[in-house]
């Protein structure tokens, strides 16, 4: 199954956060409570965990990119080989845990 | 046409805006140093200094205690003595502590002296409520105002808290930079390129026909929600974001309110010898009798209670509750 990887919330006071950093090209896998992607707030960090396993598909906000609370950054599937060619609909989100530093 | 290096331009957090202000005009003039309690290594309050300390190191970015008239009145005195200094107050509330060396001495020393003595000291301070109670939630740039001398400054825009900060690092000062707790949380874009916004121009964020409403500050926020709320039901706001309070762009005001019959102030101070009932008498020497209503605090203090602190400073609902009975009336 395909997963769309958002912007966790609500965080207080925020609207929008800017890509820090991922940690993983496209291709990696991810086990739950490993760091997927940090992201930077008005005044803190916000360390994004997969909460269940998935594979790192295609970055949508690169580092530097903003993108507002709710929406896409990347995509994640199942396994690495899943077609991601209609990723338009309404994929279910990926579960994460999130901690703002 | 458009070209890149016109409209070239980084979105950066209203923090990272304060801190280009102020990086890029310590670069440029090495007189430039900055007081504040947390200033220095921790970068400031709202993380609005974060990286000058590790550019330019103690000698120029200071640490100081909770002595806010001492704060002020060294930077006054280092004015005076050929420095730039910025001064950080973190609270308005506090900016009282400081007033004597900003209004009795730095307002007053060129009037004093025949224009011997200068005193470019740029004061930052933070306004507005946002959940910190009676004493950490003023906007008293009304009282500010009144003092001849001193220029105010309130942007509501990264882009203008950049060009705004340079420009009052650059001025013959005093200048009072005030910015709001609740603009902290906001980005915009920012010019790429190194940019100042002149001191005593207004901007017209938002054009209208039927009234005409000035804010500054986070005021200007819920200005542009109000309106875009009114034009669902086809009321046209056009937004004045005063941006400089002191000096005023009453022309800026006075042509718009000339042309749309109807003027809205809007100030998340009180209203009692506020930035509204100045407004509104000098656009009634300049334009003749229009209608006119404004909008701000309620006459209580702003409270802890965020029930409460909601209920007295202006919310979009208020402005547009306003301005349909400005209208109908």
């Amino acid at each position: 199954m395909i997963y769309l990887l958002a912007v966790p919330g609500p965080i207080e006071d925020v609207e929008e956060v800017r890509v820090l950093e991922w940690h993983g090209e496209p291709g990696r896998s991810f086990h739950p409570g490993e760091l997927v992607v940090e992201l930077e707030t008005h005044k803190a960090l916000v360390e994004v965990r997969a909460a269940q396993p998935g594979v790192l598909r295609r970055i949508i906000c690169a580092a530097g990119d903003w993108q507002a609370v709710g929406k896409p950054l990347a995509l994640l599937s199942d396994n690495p080989g899943e077609d991601l060619v209609n990723p338009d609909g309404m994929l279910p989100l990926l579960p994460v845990s999130f901690e703002i530093s | 046409m458009l070209t890149e290096s016109v409209s070239a331009t980084v979105k950066l957090f209203f923090r990272e805006a304060i801190a280009r202000a102020v990086s890029e005009s310590m670069r440029r003039d090495d007189r430039i140093i900055l007081l504040g309690q947390d200033a220095g290594r921790f970068g400031g309050a709202y993380k609005e200094f974060s990286g000058l300390y590790g550019e330019f190191g103690p000698d120029r970015v200071r640490d100081t205690p909770v002595a806010e008239a001492a704060m002020v009145g060294l930077g006054v005195g280092a004015a005076a003595a050929g420095l730039r200094p910025l001064v950080s107050i973190t609270y308005m509330d506090f900016l009282m502590l400081g007033l004597d060396p900003l209004v009795n001495y730095a307002a007053k020393a060129r009037f004093k002296t025949g224009g011997q003595i200068t005193t470019p000291i740029v004061v930052k301070t933070t306004a507005g409520a946002r959940g910190q109670g009676v004493a950490h939630s003023q906007c008293i740039e009304a009282w500010m105002m009144a003092v001849p001398g001193l220029k105010v400054v309130a942007p509501s825009t990264p882009a203008d808290a950049c060009g705004l900060l340079k420009s009052a690092l650059t001025d013959s000062g005093p200048v009072l930079f005030v910015d709001h707790k609740r603009l902290f949380s906001t980005a915009g874009e920012v010019p790429l390129a190194e940019s100042f916004v002149p001191i005593g121009e207004a901007l017209v964020r938002r054009t209208g026909t039927h009234v005409t409403i000035t804010a500054h500050s986070y005021m200007t926020r819920i200005a542009l929600t109000a309106a875009e709320h009114l034009a669902e039901e086809g009321v046209s706001c056009e937004i004045i974001d005063l941006r400089s309070l002191a000096p005023m762009d009453v022309e800026t005001i006075a042509q718009s309110a000339g042309r749309t019959g109807a003027l809205l102030t809007l100030e998340e101070g009180q209203l009692t010898c506020g930035i509204g009932a100045e407004i509104a008498f000098r656009i009634r020497e300049l334009v003749g009798p229009i209608r006119m209503a404004r909008v701000g605090a309620l006459r209580a203090p702003v409270s802890s209670n965020p029930v409460l602190e909601a209920a007295c400073v202006p919310s979009a609902d208020r402005v547009i509750g306003a301005i349909r009975r400005l209208l109908n009336n």
